[in-house]
């Protein structure tokens, strides 16, 4: 899952970024307001993390105009106010949840995975296809009833496919998904990480379409 | 032993007073009717005493006696009006004569003769008068119990200050009745107050109270004015400041937790302890400057107003010493130009100290690398100037505000330094101004009249 993360506070920022990515997520970190707005533009992402109190363009201004252009990506917001009207202010301007200052890591990724699961239209936090069961905030994956490991990439490359099930996803998205702007991608990533996963989960798991990309089918 | 209350001294106060009076009014009373009593029955006594002095005693005898007895025996069954005054006549070699009834019986022949004196005559007090008769044959002895002297006395000064007695009665009561009336109010503005919570700081309501209390009520209603103001600024300051202390908190926490979470990779937990570190020192800078600025702004230092003379050139040269290594460190150069009087001359070098750091701190700390800090104290003011730093006049507005930090504000700060700064000048009566200047972005303090 790709995340934009806008935090203006570079040890909050830091520790987001780092933690997330351990936690699975590929994070893109702007700790300026109008970058942020930019990015989001112009990448595909799952889900956007947006501090309110950002000292260059506010939070919500940048949340009204996304909402404004049309944008439905969910957005999880961090507020140090305590008070309810910036909360309400918030929701109102578009926001799909919020977080109030100090909060867990853990917190986080539970909110996001709640979010991208609402977005994908699924109500389970489990998600099962065929013989797979994939819990998004455990990040484990279970094959016939039996946990198998994956690496990190891989489990994203999964999770991803499971999310947009009956859609062919081209090798260009799942790199944007996957990976955020500071990876260094090779260029055959998504094919070797398409072939652990079916050596891993099954050959028939994930369908190739040649030259356009791959689906998983039901 | 606690204060009897007011109204309950006044009635005590008033009560005394108005005893005193009565007393005292009462003694002369007394003696005033006890010489008008003595006066008329001396006078009396003594036209008798003459008339009998004058009468022809010759004729008379033994008979006269009997008769004259039974004759007053006579009247005195019948109607009375007792004056208790006797006689008696004496031949003037002390035989007894004539007498007047009983009363006279006893009176002795012989005594003080020509003016009044006390004698004591079976067993009573007498005041008796005797006077030789013209003819010097016959002693006249007129004299009247003193008891009944007394009585007439009493009976006159009881009919007279009856009236006084009452009229010191309603007088009290009515004392009594109006303090009561008086103190009420003040008695239920008192239990008002006592009722009251500790966070009700609406004004005392005015009405009803005596204009003589009004003045203490509106001095407590401004108290509890500006007690309300102080308050607001307390919770306005604490609201902040939990606000501020929020975002290093979560910095901790997350570092933390990303330390946790990366038990197998040595390279991230180095990192994120070093980064957790460094939050915290901020997080002590913080809580520093909150604890600096929440003492200045609640005037909770008593030592703030000290009155000490200031080494302006001694503080700047700790100061600059102190920054010397982290100036160098961005090659940045230091001028002085301490050749005038400051702005303030005495206080507290503490806090004076405290100003100019936070003022240099600034400095250093916004300064682009090779940048030229000018610390100038002359002509009543000091100043501390930063080369190549400008700020937009939209920002200088707001420079000083509690907790504001530019937009885009890459450099870690409390943003209290400036309000810091500001709140020292003021109790020296000075204030601090932003000014972009041919040296680049000045704070200047000076005197507040300047």
């Amino acid at each position: 899952m790709r995340i934009l993360l806008i935090e203006d506070d570079s040890l909050i920022g830091d520790g987001i970024k780092n933690g997330l990515e351990k936690l699975g997520f590929s994070v893109d970190w702007f700790s300026d307001g109008d970058d942020g707005h930019e990015a989001l533009l112009q990448a595909d992402y799952d889900a956007v993390v947006l501090d309110l109190g950002l000292p260059g363009r506010d939070g919500l201004s940048i949340l009204t105009n996304w909402r404004a252009r049309g944008c439905k990506v969910p957005v999880l917001i961090l507020t140090a106010r305590g008070d309810v009207d910036e909360r309400i202010a918030g929701l109102n301007s578009g926001a799909d949840d919020y977080l109030g200052k100090p909060f867990a890591l853990k917190e986080v990724q539970a909110r996001l995975n709640a979010l991208i699961r609402r977005s994908s239209g699924l109500s389970t936090p489990e998600i099962k296809y065929r013989e797979i069961t994939f819990n998004p905030q455990n990040r484990k994956t279970f094959f016939n009833g039996k946990e198998v490991t994956l690496s990190p990439k891989e489990t994203a490359l999964l999770e991803l496919l499971l999310l947009n099930r009956n859609k062919v996803l081209s090798k260009e998205s799942i790199e944007s998904k996957i990976y955020s702007w500071d990876d260094d991608v090779s260029s055959n990533a998504v094919e070797v990480h398409i072939h652990h996963l079916r050596k891993k989960l099954g050959k028939d798991i994930v369908k190739t379409i040649n030259k356009i990309g791959y689906i998983m089918e039901d | 032993m606690q204060k009897l209350n007011l109204r309950f001294r006044l009635i005590i106060f008033f009560g005394l007073i108005s005893l005193t009076v009565f007393t005292v009014a009462g003694l002369l009373s007394w003696q005033e009717c006890r010489e008008k009593v003595d006066e008329f029955f001396d006078t009396y006594q003594l036209a008798l005493a003459r008339q009998l002095s004058t009468a022809d005693w010759t004729h008379v005898v033994p008979e006269s006696q009997e008769i004259t007895d039974q004759l007053i025996e006579d009247v005195s069954n019948a109607e009375s009006e007792e004056d208790s005054i006797g006689f008696a006549i004496f031949s003037n070699a002390g035989e007894r004569i004539f007498h007047d009834g009983e009363k006279g019986k006893d009176f002795p022949p012989f005594g003080r003769t020509g003016s009044f004196g006390t004698e004591r005559i079976d067993d009573d007090d007498w005041r008796v008068i005797r006077l030789m008769s013209t003819d010097r044959q016959y002693i006249v002895a007129v004299g009247q119990e003193l008891d009944f002297r007394t009585e007439i006395v009493e009976d006159m000064f009881e009919e007279f200050m009856t009236p006084w007695g009452i009229g010191l009665f309603v007088l009290l009561a009515a004392i009594i009745v109006m303090l009561t009336k008086e103190f009420a109010s003040l008695n239920r503005l008192a239990a008002q107050l006592k009722t009251r919570s500790a966070d009700d700081l609406s004004p005392i309501d005015e009405t009803n109270i005596p204009a003589e209390v009004t003045p203490l009520t509106g001095e407590v209603n401004q108290l509890f004015a500006r007690i309300e103001e102080m308050l607001k600024r307390e919770r306005d300051f604490i609201a902040d400041a939990a606000h501020e202390l929020r975002s290093p908190l979560t910095a901790l926490k997350v570092q933390l937790e990303v330390a946790q979470m990366s038990a197998n990779d040595p390279q991230t937990i180095r990192e994120s302890l070093q980064k957790l570190e460094h939050g915290i020192d901020r997080s002590t800078r913080l809580v520093e400057q909150l604890l600096a600025f929440s003492r200045i702004e609640s005037n909770l230092t008593p030592d703030l107003h000290d009155e000490e003379s200031l080494d302006w050139t001694q503080i700047v040269a700790r100061i600059k010493d102190e920054y010397a290594p982290g100036a160098a460190a961005k090659q940045i150069t230091f001028i002085e130009r301490l050749s005038g009087p400051p702005p303030f001359q005495k206080g507290n070098p503490v806090w004076a100290d405290l100003m100019l750091r936070n003022l240099v701190d600034n400095a250093v700390k916004y300064s682009p690398c090779g940048a030229v800090i000018t610390i100038t104290i002359e002509d009543e003011k000091i100043s501390v100037c930063n080369s190549d730093v400008s700020v937009s006049p939209e920002q200088l507005t707001h420079l000083g505000q509690r907790f504001y930090r530019p937009a885009g504000q890459k450099i870690e700060g409390s943003g209290l330094g400036l309000s810091i700064i500001a709140k020292i000048a003021s109790i020296y009566h000075c204030r601090a101004d932003c000014t972009n200047t041919s040296d680049g972005f000045c704070v200047t303090i000076l005197p507040q009249t300047n």
